[in-house]
């Protein structure tokens, strides 16, 4: 071992040697910070700024922000977290993994910042939840209220002169009808798995509250539960009334393949996140007119609160590294993401900002924040709110649900033994 | 006698001390890169760690113990399995044929030589959307053309039977264009007045394909097909791209399972342990075939 | 009888014909739509599909790339590349000479290991390289990118080599043994030029697998200014949704230096293939 690691550095010396170029920069004055995200294009530029504005008001820090890939994201950051090469500021998505990075010593606790001049007073409560673990704050939520909602083409609806429906009984009338005429109901690419994961989510939701999968996630329930069974049905019932396109279980979200069908007028809808009109507000911007918000429907004869919303307060969540020197500078930084400046540009370009102050200029981002104020509660996703290796699973055994490759029973054991696997673990 | 007995010694010890001056530089980098860290990998699959925490906790052959149980890395074995023979006996005529036909034109071929290439120069990723999009089963060219001749539209990426061989054409056009240089290059290597020599002797082009060139070829056929085996059995790319390995483990392999239980669940023992699983099964497979085609010829 | 054959060798040929343009065909069209991507903006091509012929000649993509960030990440890859691919096509003809002429002991051992080491996953290799790239300061610079490289392409390039060199008549070295060459000499002056055809074939395969790393380039840099093309379509993948005509734009001026240099290579290629073929 010793000696083969002697010759690593042996070997790298001698390429450095040879190469001559590996000059090492000399040591700068200032307070080097480094902040990771995966945001592109103009709001990508919209974190630069604010990184300009705080250097220019703080000139004793320099500030690298570094734009990352959101596919291997997470392969960076665990790799960077493991050689303690953690950058100073990093985003997550709250859930499991915060509680990995807070446990792993990796995550500064924010909550003397956050109190300071009730600062945190300034976020949704239900933001400062989510970076809430074990009583304290560990990030900030910064980039969006993302809620998961029902998208429509406007065109369709009022050709085929069909109304926001109120219940699932409802839209699935409207959805006989679409398919009835030949035209998909619901665009989805589910090779990308999370999107069709948004389905059974709902129905559970709609079906149980939230209980039933906060039991089971916490062992004290059961993924056997008859939420999760009523979840898998109605997705297969779906499928084979053909509710969905063609092919969805090859095709991929991100790069546009649902949206092509929607778009083009081939599916009338898309259940997806609340991102979805900024999406549209960057590749397809005429588009945006004909696009329609409504919240998920309502389960007739359900007992449980139908107001109910899946999905994130904040999306990407930013934390500052335990091993980060200067976390006051770094904090200084983080609200500068959101000042002023930046929450009219991050507005332009269709974000809900996870701030109380926020007001929607737009009917389309109205619906969507009323249906957030709403909410008597918001169910984080599955998949960060589950450990990572249950997530896999469910993501996993939802795609299969959708392929009717396994009944609804069988991939909701799976989960369940899954989760006891992890829970017995982790003891 | 002795002079004799020494002077061969004198050889070896200089054949030996020439080997090592030749090796040396190579097994260094090998040692360094490649053999540490799957050193470091069998260590690993010994413990139980996320890949975060500085602390791992030591569990002996646990991670052993379930990868012999685990369903989803059987199944991925067998795609790997399917993706071998698969590669093998799609890219191994192909591109031969294409070599062929290169070789006799000579350098006219130049042309043909460039466009034949090109699906070896694009990247992965690139290759990945547009083979997403052209077997999109709505606005996809497979189902247009389908439905130009009547037919219904033809999803093969996300029909968990078809998934997996799908992508393994789309490998193999990729690789069709290494192989044919690879051959180029054989047939380079061939003596160039056998050519004439079997002509004159009053052979067809056929017959001096199958009799002569081919034969002579042997040994770089053989070890064209390790390559392709051991690329397949370690195959990532174009899984990743296209499907991510579904739908389900449809077109699950290996070192996608590998890099999904490492980076998205964060199991980076048990992911240790298929790693250090996949390289004892690719190197026995490997080297057994290795045997097994050279039969008694020396190696 | 003579008619027959005519007629068998013209059909003959009209089908060897038929496939090289099928061929060609096969090959060469998704490049074709690929490029054919990069002139359309994002909504053209989500509304209208990839297979569509773009409505008008737009360069705002090829604008915006060459005014982008490219000719560093360009400059960086073609550094990595050269000095890889010499060192690599430089130690793995050494190792393979050895291997495939010399008898010693530890010959079969060390063969076996490297066919042993063809079958490693990269991906378990990442987090050890990455730590020893951390421990000796070498993270977030090009230079970690080279090391790596050159192992991971080592055992196949031997592998092929000793096929290749196997394959050359022994008579050579014989007769140059027998005049009193040094075994230093006869690789340099007699192996080393028989055994180019081999070593293009590595040339080409090795650069182009260089060329397009990705998973070292992602694990080893960190910075904008140190990382190499591949990485450079990280700029228009976002989380929900990608910009597929910029990425194909990055992918597309990313393969061209590779395509000129395959065409102006492969020609000296070949005459280096003329040469190293054995006369007689």
């Amino acid at each position: 071992m010793k000696m083969k690691r002697k010759l690593a550095v042996a070997m790298t010396m001698a390429l450095a040697g040879s190469t001559l170029f590996s000059v090492p920069t000399q040591a700068e004055e200032k307070t080097k910070l480094t902040l990771w995200h995966i945001q592109t294009g103009t709001m990508a530029s919209c974190l630069e700024n604010s990184a300009k504005r705080f250097m220019e008001e703080n000139p004793q820090y320099e500030v690298e922000v570094v734009q990352m890939q959101n596919d291997s994201y997470k392969q960076k950051l665990s790799m960077a977290m493991s050689a303690g090469e953690t950058p100073d500021i990093y985003i997550h998505w709250g859930g499991s993994s915060m509680i990995d990075y807070v446990e792993a010593g990796q995550c500064a606790d924010l909550t003397e910042f956050m109190e300071k001049d009730n600062y945190k007073d300034q976020f949704v409560d239900a933001g400062i939840e989510q970076c809430t673990y074990d009583g304290k704050i560990y990030a900030m939520p910064v980039e969006n209220i993302s809620v998961a909602g029902i998208f429509y083409n406007k065109d369709i609806f009022e050709e085929y002169d069909l109304e926001e429906p109120e219940t699932l009984t409802e839209l699935e009338a409207i959805c006989d009808k679409l398919v009835e005429e030949g035209i998909a109901p619901f665009a989805l690419a589910n090779a990308t798995k999370w999107t069709g994961s948004m389905y059974y989510q709902y129905f559970a939701t709609r079906k149980g509250g939230l209980e039933p999968f906060q039991n089971a996630a916490a062992g004290t329930g059961s993924f056997e539960d008859e939420a999760f069974v009523y979840a898998g049905e109605k997705i297969q019932e779906w499928v084979d009334k053909g509710y969905f396109n063609e092919g969805f279980n090859g095709m991929d979200d991100d790069s546009g393949q649902a949206r092509q069908l929607f778009y083009t007028g081939q599916a009338a809808m898309d259940l997806m996140g609340s991102w979805f009109p900024g999406t549209v507000l960057g590749e397809n911007p005429d588009f945006i007119d004909h696009v329609g918000f409504f919240p998920f429907p309502a389960l007739e004869d359900s007992e449980v609160d139908q107001t109910l919303c899946v999905g994130t307060v904040g999306d990407n969540l930013y934390s500052i590294s335990e091993n980060c020197e200067d976390k006051e500078g770094a904090f200084k930084l983080l609200q500068s993401l959101l000042d002023e400046e930046a929450q009219v540009e991050r507005k332009s370009f269709g974000k809900i900002v996870p701030l109380k102050n926020f007001e929607a200029e737009d009917e389309l981002t109205q619906e969507i924040l009323d249906t957030v104020n709403a909410a008597a509660g918001i169910q984080l996703w599955y998949d960060q709110y589950l450990p990572s290796e249950v997530a896999e699973v469910h993501k996993s055994t939802s795609q299969e649900i959708f392929g009717n490759l396994i009944t609804p029973e069988e991939a909701n054991k799976e989960m369940q033994q899954a989760m006891q696997d992890y829970l017995a673990k982790a003891e | 006698m002795q002079t004799g007995n020494s002077l061969v010694k004198k050889r070896e010890k200089e054949i030996r001390k020439v080997s090592a001056v030749f090796l040396i530089p190579a097994l260094l980098f090998i040692a360094v890169f490649i053999i540490y860290p799957i050193f470091n990998s069998f260590q690993t699959s010994l413990y139980e760690w996320n890949g975060i925490t500085a602390g791992k906790k030591f569990i002996a052959l646990d991670n052993w113990k379930e990868l012999i149980g685990d369903k989803t890395f059987r199944k991925a074995f067998g795609n790997n399995l399917i993706v071998m023979v698969l590669s093998i006996v799609i890219q191994m005529p192909i591109g031969m044929a294409l070599a062929t036909f290169l070789d006799r034109l000579g350098r006219k071929g130049t042309v043909f030589k460039v466009l034949w290439f090109v699906p070896m120069l694009m990247s992965s990723v690139a290759i990945g959307y547009l083979f997403k999009y052209a077997l999109d089963a709505n606005t996809g060219l497979v189902s247009t053309i389908s439905r130009m001749f009547g037919g219904k539209n033809i999803d093969l990426l996300g029909n968990p039977n078809t998934a997996l061989i799908t992508i393994t054409v789309v490998i193999c056009w990729q690789f069709i264009p290494f192989y044919m240089v690879y051959y180029m290059a054989a047939y380079s290597g061939l003596p160039g007045d056998v050519y004439e020599a079997a002509i004159i002797d009053g052979a067809t082009r056929s017959q001096y394909f199958w009799k002569v060139a081919l034969p002579m070829m042997k040994p770089s056929i053989k070890s064209a097909i390790i390559l392709s085996m051991v690329g397949s059995l370690k195959y990532f790319d174009l899984i990743y791209v296209m499907t991510g390995g579904g739908p389900g483990d449809a077109s699950e392999l290996m070192a996608t399972y590998m890099y999904s239980n490492a980076f998205e669940s964060y199991r980076m023992g048990y992911a240790s342990a298929i790693a250090s699983g996949m390289f004892i099964l690719i190197t026995v497979i490997s080297l057994i075939t290795m045997r097994l085609i050279n039969g008694k010829e020396e190696v | 009888m003579k008619e027959e054959s005519k007629v068998k060798k013209i059909t003959v040929k009209l089908v060897v014909w038929a496939l090289v343009l099928f061929w060609c065909v096969v090959s060469f069209l998704p490049f074709f739509f690929m490029v054919m991507a990069t002139f359309k903006e994002q909504f053209e091509l989500l509304m209208g599909g990839v297979f569509k012929l773009p409505e008008k000649l737009y360069l705002d993509n090829y604008i915006e790339v060459f005014t982008g960030n490219i000719w560093n990440y360009l400059k960086n890859s073609v550094i990595v590349l050269v000095i890889s691919l010499t060192v690599l096509l430089f130690i793995s003809a050494c190792a393979s000479y050895p291997l495939s002429r010399f008898k010693f002991k530890l010959n079969k051992p060390i063969y076996s290991l490297i066919v042993a080491c063809m079958s490693v996953p990269i991906h378990v290799t990442l987090l050890p390289i990455f730590l020893m790239a951390v421990r000796t300061n070498f993270y977030d610079s090009i230079w970690a990118l080279i090391g790596p490289y050159i192992a991971f392409n080592l055992p196949i390039s031997i592998f092929i080599l000793v096929t290749f060199m196997q394959g050359i008549p022994k008579e050579l070295e014989e007769a140059a043994e027998i005049d009193g060459c040094g075994k230093y000499r006869m690789f340099w002056s007699i192996m080393f030029p028989l055994v180019k055809p081999g070593l293009a074939t590595l040339a080409i395969y090795n650069s182009v697998n260089m060329w397009n790393e990705f998973s070292f380039a992602l694990t080893l840099t960190q910075s904008a200014e140190n990382r190499t093309l591949p990485l450079a379509i990280w700029e228009y993948q976002g989380q929900y949704a990608m910009n597929v005509p910029m990425i194909m734009t990055v992918l597309v001026v990313s393969v061209l230096p590779m395509i000129i240099a395959f065409i102006f290579g492969q020609d000296k290629l070949i005459k280096g293939m003329m040469a190293g073929a054995v006369k007689g």
